[in-house]
């Protein structure tokens, strides 16, 4: 993933153009270099773009045929309760999500102090659950959230409290899944943070204590302003996977669980619609209007970032 | 600061490690108990150790050759990713041709798009040449990267040009310049570009479900999610299925964690 | 296979913006021919239909048939979008509720013509069956197996809670009675399982207090009428007064593993369950029939068919298999087999021999009560939200009937758009 910021190339400096004898043929070699990734990307990314804007124009029947209709997909979206319940719950999902934020900063901060032993260890046990395969983390978190055997309503009935069924109770369902969801981000994040406040200047830091700021002091004086390009970087990675919420919906809230549809995301209702119930047209909709809000959201975080993100 | 009084920073991240550490125990545990011992109440903490759970896994799914698929699957992505990714970046990067940047801007106009934009064509695409339900089918849209092409592109601008001056003097070309020596100085790239597609490879899921819906050609996270809808709440045996298939996954991170960290830094810094 | 060049040349044409790329597999160049046969119960029927392929292949030495298992919950998905692509498999499993829409969208192949030709005796099937199977005039499949619904109930919980075992002269009072002297919350005993499962579950008891799903004009949602309402809250009462787990708990635990290890006292469920039950280790478990509700006995019946693919490449040999799968020979391995009732006249008896420590004749003596399951042209259409909308009548703090009327609104509205 990557962001607008990155595509346009800031080439000028370590472009070597200078001394270069520009030769015939340099631009055969370079079309034939790029020319399978060109090919792949166009037929398997470029042109599927297009290919669905124009199936959200059209209606599938069961197998396959397919007829113009119009701009009555779209239409259909505004009536669609199950589309406005997975709207909310992509939103609530995305937002939640970033609580994880200030977990995975603390969590860096703590792993950059000075002198601090055994960093390579901490940091390859919170780094576990990202490499760990989303259906084994949806199934293992399954079974922690069971109502009657789970361990964490053992746990919790340790210290007095009546657990529930986290995922199959309507009013925890989201909850539950937003923990995982950060669970699995904490170590990605930090890694991020991590190159971020190893990017501070060591003399900011001086400086601010020779003020006579102490240590949290200087966090938020100096690490956080510092820190915030990261901060944004992560954010907008974070909504933009919220966004695509998939893999532990699908795995977690299956048929017949009574919180499915409090947890239907805009991606696994589009999963659904396409390759289950085979409204490919529809669903190609349900694809180009989840864009437009990606795009949206995207600006809009740009456009705010030059209120809060120093960039030193 | 000396280091005597940092116990505070480890007993903060030692509990917090062992949140995230615990799922992971509680996993292997239930992998070893029988199902009457996962569903009691205080729970089980020395198990009877029932093997019996692994060799299930084992025996009902086609286990052995879903990993296969995903060891071929993932290996398949990479060196295709590292190879056309690489060759196209060394190009964007280095040689002058005309419409190099607008077309360098259309390809990575792909990371703006939402996946789903892409699945019903791919679809269609893998039917149509006939390879739904096979391997490479499962293959082929994850063998080219726009993010990839970024990353190496990058990558190669960060080399200083007086390497390949020397080759170019001597007349190579392009492309031998590219294979015999930049390549060779492009390995911290690659290798972090590799991790990364791993296990990216290893671990996807949509892609998979959409095209490859029978079990013998199914990756292990298909294959893992059929197992789920088997066998439902039979939690041991689900614990063992999930265990043995992210393991592998697991220990190439601890091998190659330098590799993959900075690779993840790389995407976060500008 | 037809190797690379063709690939490229799609790819190519794809690009170019052209569609109907499509490869043009086949019969190997040694004159035999493979079969593509899908199912979905692997745990329960694997065995008996690799037997059936191996006798059939005994007798046609060149047809090769090859097994495709995909578990049920991904059966219809992949098979749709293989059916919309034009590569499903040559033969596979139907179910009642799927017919409809198969049959009208051209995705099968008619087999009356076959049927005379060859003088296959459908007569030997039961004929709810043979009517499900049948579309605008036209025979579609041939029934496979057919299964109802039984009371389950563990003897040794019956037992201990001094219960007599129900038997064919219970109703749903003695249901009541027996679910409250069996539930122990202390051992984590419930004494039934009211999990929101139409098939198994709540279609029975709307059928036995007089109510009804579908019309039989299949123009309306039974959902608004009482008697359908009252077969609902039959369950519900059991989740309201904690007699059963609640709806939330048989999620987080599949109330098939709950019954298998004791924790349900009383367990609807079909005849396809049996080997489960029979055979899962001190488990001491039996069926009787299903208890009588106000107006009286009902159990749904349901069968499975094979039917050919319309677009298959080899219909001779598809029909031949398909002729094979109907024959009392492979009924026979079915019913030994014990995994479902065949459907073949008179290999009832072989079936229920095949599990002596559970009286299987329960679901052969309930067939005169039996009613056929509710479908209409696009049952999956409405289902989906049926199972949504029953889970959540379920779920506490739900009317039932509220939940009820509003889904019977939702489903007239389906049914509507059914041509």
């Amino acid at each position: 993933m990557s962001t607008v910021e990155r595509a346009a190339p800031a080439r000028a400096a370590a472009h070597p153009a200078t001394r270069r004898r520009l030769r015939d043929r340099e631009w055969v070699w370079g079309y034939a270099m790029i020319a399978p990734l060109v090919l792949g990307l166009g037929v398997f990314y470029l042109w599927p773009v297009v290919q669905s804007v124009y199936y959200s124009f059209t209606e599938w029947t069961l197998f396959g045929d397919s007829s113009w209709v119009g701009l009555s997909n779209y239409e259909k979206l505004f009536t669609d309760a199950a589309y406005g319940k997975a709207l909310r719950n992509t939103f609530l999902y995305g937002g939640l999500s970033l609580l994880g934020i200030p977990i995975s900063i603390a969590v860096a901060a703590l792993l950059n102090t000075k002198g601090l032993k055994l960093v390579s260890f901490y940091r390859t046990l919170y780094f576990l659950p990202v490499v760990t395969m989303p259906t084994a983390v949806a199934m293992i978190w399954t079974w922690l959230y069971n109502g009657d055997y789970g361990l964490i309503n053992y746990a919790l009935s340790l210290v007095g409290i009546e657990g529930t069924s986290w995922i199959a109770n309507p009013s925890t369902a989201l909850y539950a899944l937003v923990l995982v969801g950060v669970w699995t981000q904490i170590g990605y994040n930090a890694v991020i943070f991590m190159a971020g406040l190893q990017s501070i200047p060591s003399h900011l830091y001086e400086a601010a204590s020779i003020d006579g700021a102490g240590r949290v002091r200087q966090f938020f004086k100096v690490t956080l302003p510092l820190l915030s390009p990261s901060v944004f970087f992560v954010s907008v990675l974070s909504v933009i996977n919220g966004l695509q919420m998939f893999d532990l919906v699908y795995l977690m809230f299956r048929k017949g669980n009574p919180a499915r549809e409090d947890t239907q995301t805009v991606v696994s209702l589009f999963f659904s619609r396409a390759f289950e119930e085979g409204a490919k047209g529809y669903a190609a909709a349900m694809a180009v209007v989840l864009m437009l809000i990606t795009l949206l959201l995207t600006v809009v975080q740009f456009r705010m970032q030059k209120r809060w993100v120093h960039y030193a | 600061m000396r280091s005597g009084r940092l116990w505070p920073v480890h007993l903060l991240l030692a509990v917090g490690a062992a949140a995230m550490v615990m799922p992971f125990f509680w996993q292997v545990l239930t992998s070893l108990k029988t199902f009457t011992e996962a569903t009691r109440t205080p729970p089980v903490w020395i198990p009877s150790f029932e093997w019996s759970n692994f060799a299930k896994v084992l025996a009902e799914g086609p286990f052995l050759q879903q990993f296969g698929n995903t060891v071929v699957m993932t290996v398949g992505r990479t060196l295709a990713q590292l190879l056309f990714c690489s060759l196209a970046a060394y190009a964007f990067a280095r040689l002058r041709f005309p419409g190099r940047n607008v077309i360098f801007i259309a390809l990575l106009s792909v990371l703006m798009v939402p996946g789903q934009l892409f699945l019903i064509p791919q679809y269609q695409i893998v039917q149509g040449l006939g390879w739904l339900n096979t391997l490479p089918g499962l293959i082929a849209p994850g063998m080219f990267s726009a993010f990839g092409t970024f990353m190496m592109r990058q990558f190669f601008m960060t080399l200083p040009a007086e390497v390949e001056e020397a080759a170019r003097l001597d007349g190579a070309n392009p492309l031998r310049i590219f294979w015999s020596v930049m390549l060779p100085l492009a390995r911290p790239g690659l290798l972090a570009l590799g991790v990364l597609t791993v296990l990216w490879s290893w671990n996807d899921l949509m892609w998979p479900l959409i095209v490859n819906t029978d079990p013998e050609q199914m990756p292990l996270s298909a294959g893992l999610s059929a197992l789920q809808g088997e066998h439902m709440t039979e939690y041991p045996v689900l614990m063992a299925g999930s265990l043995m298939a992210s393991a592998p996954i697991i220990v190439v991170f601890i091998v190659m964690q330098k590799q993959l960290i900075q690779g993840i830094a790389f995407t976060g810094s500008k | 296979m037809t190797g690379k060049t063709w690939a490229l040349v799609c790819a190519g044409a794809l690009v170019a913006g052209l569609a109907g790329c499509s490869s043009s597999g086949g019969g190997d160049s040694d004159g035999k021919v493979t079969l593509t046969y899908a199912y979905w119960d692997e745990k329960n029927q694997g065995a008996a239909m690799k037997k059936i392929i191996e006798e059939f292949t005994r007798t046609h030495p060149s047809i090769e048939v090859k097994l495709q298992f995909t578990p049920n919950k991904e059966y219809w998905t992949k098979l749709q979008t293989a059916a919309a692509g034009g590569s499903a498999p040559d033969v596979f499993w139907m179910n009642g509720p799927r017919i409809g829409l198969y049959a009208s969208q051209g995705a099968l192949m008619p087999i009356s013509d076959q049927i005379a030709q060859d003088k296959v005796d459908m007569g030997k099937f039961p004929k709810s069956l043979v009517d499900l199977y049948t579309i605008d005039g036209k025979q579609y499949g041939i029934p496979k197996d057919f299964d109802t619904i039984g009371l389950w109930y563990n003897k040794a919980l019956f037992d201990a809670a001094k219960v007599a075992y129900p038997d064919a002269s219970w109703t749903w009072d003695d249901v009541r009675a027996a679910a409250k002297k069996l539930t122990d919350p202390g051992k984590g005993v419930y004494g039934i399982g009211a999990m929101a499962w139409p098939q198994e579950v709540y279609y029975n008891t709307i059928f036995q207090a007089g109510g009804y799903v579908v019309s039989d004009d299949k123009k309306k949602s039974g959902y608004d009428d009482p008697a359908t309402i009252e077969g609902l809250k039959f369950w519900k009462e059991f989740l309201d007064q904690k007699l059963s787990p609640s709806i939330q708990q048989m999620t987080d635990n599949d109330p098939i593993e709950m019954f298998k290890s004791g924790k349900l006292a009383m367990w609807y469920d079909g005849s396809y369950d049996a080997p489960q039950y029979a055979k899962t280790e001190g488990l001491a478990a039996d069926v009787a029939p299903l208890p009588a509700g106000p107006k009286g006995k009902a159990t749904v019946i349901h069968g499975l068919a094979n039917v050919v693919y319309a677009k298959t490449k080899h219909p001779k040999e598809a029909w031949e298999f398909l002729k094979f799968l109907g024959s009392e020979q492979a009924n026979k391995i079915q019913a030994e087999s014990g995994a479902v009732i065949p459907a073949y006249e008179g290999l009832q008896e072989t079936w229920v021999k095949s599990m002596p420590n559970v009286h299987l004749q329960a679901f052969i003596d309930q067939l005169p009560d039996a009613k056929p399951y509710p479908v209409s042209k696009n049952t999956a259409g409405w289902s989906a939200a049926e199972t949504d909308a029953i889970t959540k009548a379920f779920s506490d703090g739900q009317d039932v009937e509220t939940v009820a009327k509003q889904f019977a609104a939702t489903m007239n509205a389906a049914l509507s758009q059914e041509k």
